[in-house]
């Protein structure tokens, strides 16, 4: 009779601890909801920039910006390579002036990414 | 093979000409004349490709930039037919070997005078030559000077 008792204030005991966390659990989750529902948090514009990526989306990383890569940087083949393309795209816009004479064809836009 | 400055020309006349030439093998990337050497040869390009390049300064360092290109059939270095009788462009062989059949400015200039009709043929083709780089030339440069206009004023 004894160890029943025991046993049945043991689980009295655990009931209420057990009460008092689910408690306290959900008040800071509705206090938590209540605060948001007040005011929407402004998302930072960068965190939106961010490209979603597996495994590695981390709240704090900043968005891999590709390196700007100056004319300076480009060998000086492909520079002249992107020169003659250009004398050659030019030529052709050219020939095509002078077999159809207009001022819209002299005058048409390159496509040339050496001028672009 | 046509020739485009030996147009209108009787296949006799044609024959004549050529005759007047030498055939050159140019290998792939050597020169066939530069910039500012005498002119005393005209080239008709029988195979292969000619690049014609213009120096210029591109990060401190003298670069043949290329200009034009002509093909098998088309002439190159007209400038032995007008003075001051220098080339004004470099011409090398591309990728490829090219051959071309050189004339003598001289022996040119002799046939016109013995044969009148055929040397006003190749005059006029000539003319239509050089007024095709003329056209080409300065559409291109007009074009340019448009862009570089649109670029300062913005």
């Amino acid at each position: 009779m004894e160890m029943l008792l025991m046993g049945l204030c043991m689980s009295v005991f655990g009931l209420g601890i057990a009460a008092l966390a689910f408690g306290a659990a959900t008040r800071s989750q509705s206090s938590d909801s209540s605060s948001n529902s007040k005011v929407q948090p402004q998302l930072p514009l960068v965190q939106a920039a961010t490209p979603a990526r597996f495994f590695s989306d981390r709240a704090g990383a900043t968005p891999t910006v590709p390196p700007v890569i100056s004319p300076q940087q480009v060998p000086i083949e492909v520079l002249l390579l992107q020169i003659e393309n250009h004398v050659r795209m030019e030529q052709a816009a050219a020939e095509v002036f002078i077999a159809f004479p207009s001022q819209a064809r002299l005058h048409s836009k390159t496509t040339s990414p050496f001028v672009n | 093979m046509t020739h485009e400055l030996l147009n209108g020309l009787t296949s006799a006349e044609a024959k004549q000409v050529l005759g007047l030439g030498t055939r050159l093998i140019i290998p792939a990337g050597t020169e066939l004349f530069r910039l500012g050497d005498a002119a005393d040869r005209l080239f008709l390009t029988e195979r292969g490709r000619i690049r014609l390049t213009l120096p210029m300064q591109v990060r401190s360092r003298e670069e043949d930039i290329f200009v034009e290109e002509r093909s098998p059939g088309q002439t190159v270095g007209w400038s032995a037919l007008i003075p001051p009788y220098r080339f004004t462009l470099t011409a090398t062989a591309s990728l490829h070997e090219a051959e071309v059949i050189a004339l003598p400015r001289e022996a040119l200039q002799g046939y016109f005078a013995a044969n009148p009709a055929a040397g006003y043929k190749i005059a006029l083709n000539l003319a239509v030559v050089i007024g095709h780089r003329l056209q080409l030339f300065q559409t291109m440069w007009v074009r340019e000077m448009q862009r570089t206009v649109e670029v300062r004023s913005v």
